[in-house]
Formats: structure tokens, sequence, C-alpha cells
């Protein structure tokens, strides 16, 4: 993974369902992740549309689909379904689950790649995820801004790739366009994955297109990644006008992945309204998202600090505006408080609760005044 | 995918051969293993043990339709099971409809489909609630399924103080393990203190949770961990029930647990025994409980599903042999054998009867039941289980540093700690260091082809049609204001239980009520590990 124009395999994760069974997901999470691949888990209760619609979003390389429950022939026939409808039909999809030994055929003949039982070695299971990855083909960058000229979301996902192993670097600058960019951070644990997922769906209520930029840290031992940002976001009923793409932050610092300024243009070009971009889990010194944003949203807890680390600077000059997240814990109160008075200017402090999905519009207000 | 479980053998392996006095030097044998039946319960809660009750005998059993459970459950109590325990399907475990859009393909797939009141009633159909007693094993909207249960048996004029029985309810282990949860951590564990108050004063001889380490092990635990989460979780409820306003001995016995037992023999034993006297000690001077039976760690085990294997499926037969004379040992007070064909599917009849000869045969062959604590004095066991403790007590101090469970939860610990115990067994699994008989060593071609059962697709459609049927002939103005008095009660702190067993009589499904509450409550999204 140390050459520039080579990206880690990219693989999806999915539950399907309702089964909460991920013992067997974790596991193979993150030995993917420590074979050097980005995984993307989807987290629970999902459903197939909107499993293929982030292996189509993410420019996944395989799907493999976690299935405890038994509904591997009523789930997966919606799999292939879907990745059908939305034109992926290059990315092989992989089933994992109880699935007794008649019913394996059954699978590879509607179109799975392979399935495993409990006890396949992961060892197994990686060999076959890199295969199938080696075995796809992929759009040529030339195909890809051809696909991109067109509106086709399949040939932008591909772009996007192309774009952060720097393929494209110095060859193509995407069309100018419109959309505003907003920066969300904040530090880890404050809930800026549910909140953006909350954020992009108040959004697209309002008629706009959204696309978001998440970026997750790599892991600096096997250059592999768990990007979950996506899991908070994607929480709910899929949305067509929300396009999540997650980055892996490679080797650059500063809270973004490598080439985020030219993927937020890329968005752009291609005619979304908002951009919306999650950095890293930002300490104070994780500027860097100002430079490629219009305005940054930093999102604070209750009882996250008091009026001092308020105060330092950093990371709170660059906010153009706060969000107290989970206002539904105690001391929410006293944390407005305490930002309000350690504030110069009129900067707004919105309070807000993505478990409760209240305060949402009041940011989306803001955003779009 | 691997999620074969397997031991943590370092400690043990890198042990002494043997054992002997010197090991337990200076142990006070009086004040830590008194006799079985004494304070603090380390050999056991009764003196007389099995030669007085021999262990309830509780499989575990649900599929399909209300009607086809309703007959399992028939089946087994001709067959001489002593309690019924329901296995709900994954729609009612997450509080959702048969008709849910996410109900998709798993109505009635893993368990029974229970959306109202009529598919309760159709479930206990010619079985006598006054006189069985009856497990529920569901979580999110255990305080709803309780309120079914409730309304039928008076329905048939059976009140609710004559309910002899168990209900999961253990919403904690749902956000450590199994993912079944609905509402965020606070409101959840609200949920399940109304449930605990209702049955301290209205149903004296009901279980109103069973705190379950079950679930936390098969996500990957280990023995340590999933009994020291699990006492964790039993404190966190005390502590909810205590600021609540109840007195400890008012509800304190009606609390019980659940285990797994696996497959390493001594340190499942140990578990048992250290588990019992951090219990107790815990009850008496931390929370003061005055009566005995306050103190009593009383449990149901279950042997490991995570240990069996797909290949050579009559081997499981063997484990679940092992590990059931493990939890007998241990001195359990109800038991759940694992059928032998459940890597496959759900479990055939003749599957399910083979486990219940299981414990048939060591309660009436082996002469286990005829002394109390067989292993007790044994410098194995008695230093094993001294080591189990301080193990446990290291943990409770971890979960007291970040502020007690809920918090923890809130963290991502438990989540945390789990995935990493998990990896490591699967890293000694694909390894080699971990053995697992018929999977990486003595594995032969041999594919034993067990009969399987298969759910008919058919069941869905009915329960759906059953299900529109009912929405459409109950009394719609009786239906909406017994959810909007559910909706007032939520949001004003009050205890529900009672709004929910007038929602269940007035029509009301699992999906409405639990949606009304997730209004009010929110929907959470698991927290900050995965």
């Amino acid at each position: 993974m140390n050459s520039m124009s080579e990206l880690p395999i990219r693989i999806l994760l999915a539950k399907i369902g309702l089964d909460g069974h991920d013992r067997g997901v974790k596991v193979l999470a993150r030995s993917f992740r420590d074979a050097g691949f980005d995984v993307i888990y989807t987290g629970l209760w999902q459903t197939a549309q909107s499993s293929m619609l982030a292996a189509l979003q993410e420019d996944i390389d395989v799907v493999g689909v976690s299935l405890l429950s038994a509904a591997h022939l009523t789930v997966m026939p919606e799999v292939l379904r879907w990745r059908k409808e939305l034109g992926i039909e290059d990315v092989p999809v992989v089933l994992g689950g109880i699935v007794p030994e008649d019913e394996h055929q059954q699978l590879l003949d509607m179109g799975c790649a392979a399935v495993f039982n409990p006890g396949s070695p992961v060892t197994e299971i990686i060999a076959t995820m890199k295969r199938l990855a080696e075995q796809r083909r992929r759009m040529s960058a030339a195909e890809a801004i051809r696909g991109y000229d067109d509106h086709q979301d399949t040939a932008l996902a591909q772009l996007l790739t192309h774009i952060a192993r720097g393929q494209l670097d110095g060859t193509w600058t995407p069309p100018a366009g419109k959309a505003r960019i907003i920066g969300v951070t904040g530090a880890p644990g404050v809930g800026k994955s549910s909140f953006i997922g909350r954020l992009g769906k108040g959004l697209c209520a309002r008629g706009h297109r959204v696309a978001v930029v998440a970026v997750d840290p790599s892991s600096p031992v096997h250059g592999g990644a768990l990007l979950g940002d996506r899991l908070r976001m994607m929480w709910g009923e899929p949305e067509e006008n929300f396009f999540i793409r997650s980055l892996s932050s490679g080797k650059v610092y500063g809270g973004l992945g490598p080439r985020c300024a030219e993927i937020v243009q890329a968005f752009s070009g291609y005619g979304f309204d908002y951009v919306l971009v999650e950095s890293v889990g930002a300490g104070q010194s994780d500027t860097a998202i100002h430079d490629i944003v219009e305005r940054t949203l930093l999102l604070l807890m209750p009882e996250s600090g008091d009026a001092i680390q308020f105060s330092k600077a950093g990371i709170m000059e660059i906010a153009d505006a706060f969000v107290i997240n989970k206002c539904d814990l105690a001391g929410a109160d006293a944390t407005v408080g305490q930002l309000k008075s350690a504030l110069e200017g009129d900067r707004p402090v919105f309070r807000a609760s993505t478990v409760l999905n209240e305060g949402i519009d009041a940011v989306v207000d803001w955003i779009t005044q | 995918m691997a999620t074969r479980p397997v031991e943590d053998n370092a400690r043990r392996s890198a042990a002494a051969p043997f054992v002997g006095p010197q090991d337990v030097a200076g142990k006070n044998w009086a004040g830590e293993v008194p006799p079985p039946g004494e304070y603090p319960y380390t050999r056991g809660i009764h003196r007389e043990m099995y030669r007085k009750r021999i262990w309830t005998m509780r499989q575990f059993a649900g599929f399909g339709s209300a009607d086809q459970t309703n007959q399992r459950f028939k089946y087994l109590l001709e067959h001489g099971q002593t309690g019924l325990s329901t296995a709900f399907d994954l729609p009612t475990l997450m509080g959702r409809d048969s008709d849910d859009p996410l109900a998709l393909g798993e109505v009635g797939r893993c368990g029974v489909a229970i959306s109202s009141l009529d598919d309760m009633r159709r479930l206990f159909d010619g079985i006598a609630l006054d006189q069985v007693s009856t497990s529920m094993t569901i979580n999110a909207p255990a305080a709803i399924l309780l309120a079914f249960y409730i309304a039928v048996a008076q329905e048939r004029g059976i009140g609710a103080d004559q309910l002899r029985g168990t209900l999961q309810n253990d919403i904690l282990k749902e956000f450590h393990a199994q993912n079944e949860y609905v509402f965020p951590p606070r409101p959840s564990v609200k949920l399940v203190i109304d449930t605990i108050e209702y049955g301290a004063q209205h149903m004296p001889l009901w279980n109103t949770v069973s705190i379950s380490g079950y679930h936390i092990r098969e996500a990957g635990a280990s023995a340590v961990e999933e009994m020291a989460f699990t006492l964790a979780d039993g404190m966190c409820y005390t502590e909810e029930s205590l600021a609540r306003g109840l007195d400890v001995d008012e509800f304190a016995k009606r609390l019980s647990f659940f285990f797994d037992v696996h497959n390493d023999f001594f340190e499942e034993i140990a578990k048992f025994r250290a588990a019992r006297r951090i219990w107790a000690r815990t009850m008496r001077h931390k929370y003061q409980a005055q009566h005995e039976r306050s103190w009593w760690l009383r449990c149901h085990a279950q042997t490991a599903g995570v240990t069996l294997t797909e290949q050579q499926p009559l081997n499981n037969v063997v484990r679940v042999a092992y590990q059931a004379m493990a939890a007998v040992l241990g001195g359990t007070q109800s038991l759940h054998t694992n059928s032998m064909d459940e890597t496959l599917a759900l479990p055939t009849e003749q599957a399910v009867k083979v486990a219940l000869r299981t414990q048939q045969i060591l309660a009436h062959e082996t002469n286990v039941t005829q002394v109390a604590d067989p292993l007790g004095g044994s410098w194995f066991i008695e230093k094993l289980t001294d080591e189990v403790e301080r193990e446990a007590d290291a943990i409770f101090r971890e979960i007291d540093a970040l502020g007690g469970v809920i918090p923890a939860i809130e963290q991502g610990y438990f989540r945390r700690r789990i995935a990493e115990t998990a990896m490591r067994q699967n890293n000694a699994f694909d390894n080699g260091e971990a053995v697992v008989v018929g999977v990486n060593k003595f594995v032969d071609d041999d594919y034993v082809r067990v009969p399987i059962l298969k759910i008919d697709p058919a069941v869905e459609k009915q329960q759906v049609a059953r299900l529109a049927q009912m929405k459409k002939d109950r009394d719609v103005k009786r239906h909406g204001a017994a959810l909007a008095a559910l909706d007032r009660a939520a949001r004003d702190g009050e205890n529900l239980m009672p709004h929910l067993i007038a929602g269940a009589q007035a029509g009301a499904t699992v999906g409405e009520m639990m949606n009304t509450m997730a209004n009010v409550f929110g929907r959470y999204d698991g927290g900050p590990e995965w």
C-alpha cells in the first residue's frame, strides 16, 4: 500500500434485516483491516437496497453479506436484484452465515460469488476476497470521466477512486460547481457522523442534493482501515439524493485524507448542492478542514469541556457555528451557557439531539440561509 | 466465518501441572466456603441441592406461528419437560410487527411471531397458566409481552399474582452484545425498572429480569468477562431500582441470572461458584439486603451454542453433555441443553429429544445429584474460584472508573472488550492453538447429514393476513385512546406497565406500542463502538 497509485481494496460488510448476530462480521472487519483492506461496515438493520446503494457510492470491490437469520433465500435474491437495478453487476457479492449444505449451489447459481459458513478459516476468506477484487473489471479513468459527464453515479463513484489514487493529478479538473461546502468537526465520540446523517437527510427533505466526504484514520501498522462513519449516517431509510463517500486518512495529517479537496470539487462539479465534510475526530490542532470549506460547524457535547477549554486557540477559532449535540443528556444548559460566555462575536450556538431527531432543522435553516 | 469459540488457555497452561494445599494456603475456609446453603453460597444456595429438587429442564422452543409453537409446547410437556421457554422471532424481538417492511423473510423463522394479544392467546391455548412456569426470552419489548401474558391470564380468570415464570427483560446485555435494543440506554433501563416495580407489587412468583451473560459470552467474551459484565448489570438494575424508591428486599429475590456453559470444564464450574459468592456479598453489604433470599444468585444455564460445529454434528451431543455436567456441578437451578443440529437450522423434534434425554441421563443415571458441590474443597477448584473472583473484581473497578455501567456503554467499553476477545479467540483457532475437533483437527470428509427443519414461507403470509384482519376488527376508538394514554404516561415518566396492559386489551400491537414509546424515548444507533 505504499505506492502512490495504489489504494487498499475496498470491502463492504453488510448486515441485512433484523438479525443482530455480529460476532463474525466484527471479527472479519478487524481481520480485513489487518490484511490491509479498507472496510466499510453498514451496521445493523440494513435493507438489500441500502446495502447495494452503499456498494455503489463507496466504489466497493467486493460485498460481504452476513446473514445468521436463515433468511438468505429471501434476502439474497433481493440483494442481487438491487445490484442489477443500480448498475453495479461488476461488484461480486459473497455470503457468510448458517447456510445448509444443500442450499450452497442454489445461492451460487443465483449469482453469489462465494458462500462461507461458520468455521471457514479467515485466511481462506481473505484470499477469496483478494481474488475477487482483482478480477473485478474497473472503469478506466477516461471511461469514468465520460460517465461522470453523463451523470452516471457509478462513474462518479469510480472517478472518486481514481482521484484518491492520484491517477488524475494535474490531468483533469472537474467543471465548476455551485455546491456549498460545509465542514463538520469535533472530538471523537461527540456524534459527528450521526449528526451529518440527520443533517444530510434534513437538506434532502428540502429538495437539495447532498454529498458527504467522511474521513476515518488508517491503521499505521497494516495500512487498512475500518471506515465506520457511514454506519451512523445511513441509519434509517436510504435516501437517493444523499451520496456518502468514506475515505481513509492514509498518512496525511491534519484531520483529512489525501486529495480530500479534489474529491469535494468533483462532487461540486457533478451537481450536488451541498458537500458536507467530516474530518477525523479532531483535536485542537486539526484545522486542515478550514482550508477547503466555506463554513465549519464544531460539534460539542454536554460536559465535554469547561469554559477554559473553549477559549483555547485552534479549532475553536475556525468554527463558524457550534452545535451542542446529545442535548438529551444532562448538563446541556450549562455547556451552552459556558460556551456563549466564552465566545467573542455572535457565532450561533445550536442545540441538537440526533437520538431524538431534534434541533436539526435550525441548523439546516442556518446552512441554507 | 470463523466464529468458533476457543477458550483462552494461556493462563491455565502457564500454571503448574497440578495444584496442592500450598496454593490455597491462608484461605479462610469457614468464611468463604462454608457448607452448601450458607452465606456466601460459594457451594450452592441449597444445602440439599438436587437431592431435594432436581434442576428445571427447560428447553427453549418457538418457531413459525403461534399454533405451531403451541403444539411444540404440548409435545415437550408430554415428554417430561417441567417448564416452558419461549423463543420469539426476530421481528418480535425487535419490537416490530409481522407486517413491518424490515420483517421480510424473518417472520416465524427463528422463533414464534407474536404481534398482538390474539397471537398470545393462541400460543398458550390449552395450557394452564396457573400450573406451568413460563420463560419468555425477549428484551426491548419485554414489558409489552409481559403485558400480553398478564392480559391472557386475566381473560381466563387467573391473576398476575398466580403467574410463575421468567421474563428475560435484560436490556443492558443487548447494548453489550446481542444488539436487540431499540431505545437509548437510559429510557431502556427505566422501562426495565417499571417491570421490576410492577413485579414487586403484583407478581410475587415472577422473575422480572433474567440478567444474562449468555449472549455476552456467545458474542466472544471470556468466562470472567461474561460473569463480571453480568453481575455489573445486576448491580446497575439494583441501583436504579433503589433510586426508584423500592426496598431492596422487595425486588432482589425476583432477580435471576442466566449463564453460558462452555467447554473449559473446571473454569465454568469456578465461574458459577465465584458468581454466587460475589453476588451474595454485594447484596448483603453494598445494598444492605436483609433477607437471605435476596443474597441468593439463582440461575439458569444453557450449553454454548457457539461451541457446536456444523462439521460432524453428532459430536455436538458429546460437547453438550460435558457442558451440562459442568452446569450441574456448578449448581445451576435450571438448564437448557442445545440440540446437535442448531448450527444448521432450527432443531428438529428428534434433536430436541436427544438434548432433553442428555439432561435426564445426567439427572437419573450418573448419581451426580446425590451430593451438593462435590468438587468443593478441591485445591484446584478453590484456587480457580478465587482467581475468577479476583479477575472479576478488576473488571468491576474498570467499570466504576468509567462512571458505571450506563456511561461505560455510552463509551463503547463492553463492545470493544468483547470484540477484542473474540478476535483473539479467532486467531487462536486460525493458527491451530485452539483445537476444535472435526474443524481444525481430526477433520474428515464424512458429511453426516442430519434432517433439517425448514419453515414454510406460508407462515409469514398467514401471519400477516391474520394481523391485517385483527387490525380491521378492533375498536378504533379504544385503540387510539390506549396509545394516547401510553404516550402521555411515557412523557410524564409514569410506570408504563398498566398502560401496556390496557393497550394489549385494546388490540394495540407490539410495533404500535414500541413506536409510541420511541417517539418519546428516541431510537438508539448503537453508540460509539462497533
